[in-house]
This record gives structure tokens, C-alpha cells and sequence, in this order.
């Protein structure tokens, strides 16, 4: 991924950080720049697809919670995660990647509270995971810096929270992981997927259907998935997970272009769905 | 430790120029933090003069959005704009500057484009580094 030193610009950076102050920027010089009074582009809508990137079309997990918050919803997501053990001897690809974004979500929703052992247990299976997916050797080193703060207690869960945030949202999508265009959608989707099955359990638990409107109507994120999943980067016979991640995008998409608000019936439909998925990795 | 993450993110940037404009966002991103803004995604990219980048973007009813950017020497004026799945501009920056940047607090979940568009570069002929993020709170 790149030919600068990880641990040239940890130290750059880390001094920086290390001085609590914070860096100043140039806003200053924006907000008295001239009024700008050009017309913006003439942009068609397909001007406006072709050639448009994904990256930041995924929301996270966190922005989800916050979203679920201010839509009444005051279950935490992070109560709602069951006790599951993962399928760590599955190597394949698509598997490994689904499994790492769902770790991902639940390290998220968890770091302020969780214990260590757990803590330690998840970026243990996120470092296994990016090491199969060919994340490289920077990601690597960067999360067994995480892991030794961890072991030594020498980082907060409020920063851990910011790290893991900034790790999934600006970190992972810029991985490049040996070329394999699918397995960044794939840990998206994994994140999602489950993000998606928690707020589906925190809007039945409070009977509130309609609150889920605004965080599962998200054709185009689906879109998007179901892109990778189906079609683009299929080298060999799509393993079981993947096959029924297409079904459940498949399902996911009709409920997303749904134009009543959702119902008890559409939201347990989505947990279902969900539920069938993540049952697998 | 934070910042590293943040220069790890852009350790792929593919020109001095786009290190440039990394370097800059970086440091809003990171001020950003310590009032409470999460990050959705931070990305460079190189663009001509007038050239137009779009990002496919979801954003959250409920939530508060900032599309920060940064671009390098060689830019006069970026211009930064929010436009719906239709080519309505639902908001733009009135600033000319290369680091320009709005908030937004969408009324309904919806989809829409960040288009970065280099409106006038000092050298015309040689591409610019720019940089974009969306942060939440």
C-alpha cells in the first residue's frame, strides 16, 4: 500500500499528538476569503453516476447509533449483540471479510465498556483477519501498536473509540488489500449487515417500527453490495455466506424501497434476514 | 496516536501534491474530534483545471454533516456542492479559497453527491491535489 514508513510518520504524528494541542488549520483564511458568486456545474444525474465513488457512501455503525438516538430510539446497540463464536478456521475470503467487518461493528459499539479480555479477543480476530484479506503490513503494525496499549492499559476507550472510528471509516477503504476490489464492500457490508439486524432489534424492543425508516432506507448502499456480492470480482463458486448475503441484500433492498414506514412484520423480516447471515460466519 | 491513523489513511497518496491537501484536511479532521465530530470517510484525489470529482454520500436524518476539503498550491479556488440524486444543488460553499467547506443537517435520510469541482488553478495545465471528508456529529 505504500512505500512511506508506517513507523517514520507514527513518529511524526504521535509527537504531535503527544503535545495536547491541538493542530492549528486555516480556517481563519477561509471563512474571509471573497464571496464566490460562480455558477455551480450543470450536472445530469447520469453526470453526476458516471464515474462517482463509493467511499463515502457507507454510513458507520456510530453514526447509526447517533441517527437511532435522535430518532427517539434510546436502546444501546452495543446491549443488543448476542454471544456468538466466529468460524475462525473458514479462510475463505469472502467469510473472512464479512466476519471482520462484523467484528468491527461490535468493537465500535462496545469499546467504551467492554472488558479487556474482550477488547483483546476482537482486535486479535480484526489482526487475524486483515492479515488473510492482505491488508498489508501497515494496517498490521498498527494494530499490534493497538494491542500492546491495550495489554499495557495505556490508551483510553475514548481515544480507542476515535482510533477504531477513523480506522473503519478512513483507514479500511483506502487499503488497497492486494487488489481485490470486493473485500473493502465486503467488510462494509459486514459492518452494515449487522448494524442493520441491531437497529431492527432496538426499534422491536422499544415497538417503535417507524423509527427504523431513517437508518434501514438505503437503496443505494444496498446497491452497492449487492454490486459486489453478485457480480464483480467472482473468481471461484461463491461460498455459502456470499450466496446467502445476495438473498439478503436481495430481501434487504425491497424493504429499503418501501415507500409506507416500516411495520412489526418488515422489521422482523429484517431480523430474520440478518439473523440468516450472520449465523453463518 | 489518533493523527497516526489519519496519516496512515493517506499513506497511498499518489502525488506531493495530494500529500499536500492531506496534510491540511488532517489537521481539521483531528480539530474536529475534539469537538465531537466522528469521520464517515477522508480521501485525495488529483484534478485539471474546471475538472469535477463526485462521491456518492448517505447522510442521516437526525445528524449533523460537515464536507470538509483541502487542495494544494496550485489551486485558486475549489468549489465544493451538495447535489441530490437529480442535479438540484441542495448546498454549496460561497467562498473563493481552496478550503472550502459547508454543514449540513439533512431534513430526511437520503442520498446524495459531494462533487469537488477545481474551478481555477494557478498553473492550468498541471492536475491539483485536493482532499474530502465527511465528518458527523
Amino acid at each position: 500500500m505504500s512505500s512511506r514508513s508506517f513507523w517514520s510518520i507514527a513518529a511524526v504524528f504521535t509527537a504531535v499528538a503527544c503535545t495536547g494541542e491541538p493542530t492549528p488549520t486555516t480556517d481563519t483564511a477561509a471563512d474571509t476569503a471573497a464571496k464566490d458568486t460562480g455558477a455551480p456545474p450543470v450536472l445530469s444525474p447520469s453526470d453526476l453516476a458516471n464515474g462517482s465513488e463509493n467511499i463515502a457512501l457507507v454510513p458507520s455503525i456510530v453514526e447509526t447509533q447517533r441517527a437511532m438516538e435522535a430518532a427517539g430510539i434510546t436502546t444501546q446497540l452495543a446491549v443488543l449483540i448476542g454471544e456468538k463464536p466466529y468460524d475462525l478456521n473458514n479462510d475463505n475470503k469472502d467469510n473472512v471479510a464479512v466476519r471482520s467487518g462484523v467484528i468491527i461493528a461490535n468493537l465500535l459499539l462496545t469499546v467504551k465498556d467492554s472488558k479487556k479480555e474482550q477488547l483483546q479477543d476482537q482486535l486479535t480476530k480484526i489482526r487475524a483477519g486483515m492479515s488473510t484479506l492482505e491488508g498489508g503490513s501497515d494496517i498490521d503494525a498498527m494494530l499490534a501498536d493497538i494491542e500492546d496499549r491495550v495489554k499495557g492499559d495505556s490508551v483510553t476507550r475514548d481515544d480507542l473509540l476515535k482510533e477504531f472510528d477513523q480506522l473503519s471509516g478512513a483507514v479500511i477503504p483506502e487499503l488497497e488489500f492486494n487488489g481485490q476490489k470486493r473485500i473493502v464492500p465486503l467488510i462494509q457490508a459486514g459492518s452494515w449487515l449487522q448494524g442493520a439486524n441491531l437497529v431492527a432489534k432496538a426499534v422491536k424492543k422499544e415497538g417503535k417500527p417507524e423509527a427504523a425508516d431513517s437508518m434501514l432506507k438505503q437503496p443505494a448502499v444496498v446497491d452497492y453490495f449487492i454490486q459486489y456480492v453478485k457480480n464483480e470480482g467472482s473468481e471461484k463458486a461463491p461460498a455459502a455466506i456470499t450466496e446467502k448475503l445476495a438473498e439478503s441484500l436481495t430481501t434487504l433492498k425491497g424493504l429499503a424501497e418501501k415507500k409506507e414506514p416500516f411495520t412489526n412484520e418488515d422489521i422482523d423480516l429484517v431480523i430474520k434476514t440478518t439473523d440468516d447471515v450472520l449465523a453463518l460466519l | 496516536m489518533i493523527s497516526t491513523l489519519l496519516a496512515l489513511a493517506f499513506v497511498g497518496a499518489a502525488s506531493a501534491d495530494e500529500l499536500e491537501a492531506e496534510t491540511c484536511l488532517r489537521a481539521k479532521v483531528w480539530d474536529g474530534y475534539a469537538e465531537g465530530w466522528g469521520i464517515r470517510t477522508m480521501t485525495t484525489s488529483a484534478l485539471q483545471n474546471g475538472q469535477t470529482k463526485n462521491y456518492l454520500v448517505t447522510l442521516y436524518k437526525g445528524n449533523e454533516y460537515q464536507i470538509r476539503t483541502c487542495a494544494d498550491a496550485n489551486v485558486k479556488n475549489l468549489d465544493v456542492y451538495l447535489y441530490d440524486l437529480n442535479g438540484n444543488v441542495v448546498k454549496r460553499d460561497e467562498t473563493t479559497d481552496r478550503e472550502p467547506w459547508f454543514g449540513y443537517t439533512p431534513t430526511d435520510t437520503g442520498t446524495y453527491y459531494v462533487v469537488l469541482h477545481a474551478r481555477e488553478l494557478v498553473a492550468a495545465t498541471t492536475p491539483a491535489g485536493v482532499a474530502m471528508a465527511v465528518t458527523y456529529k
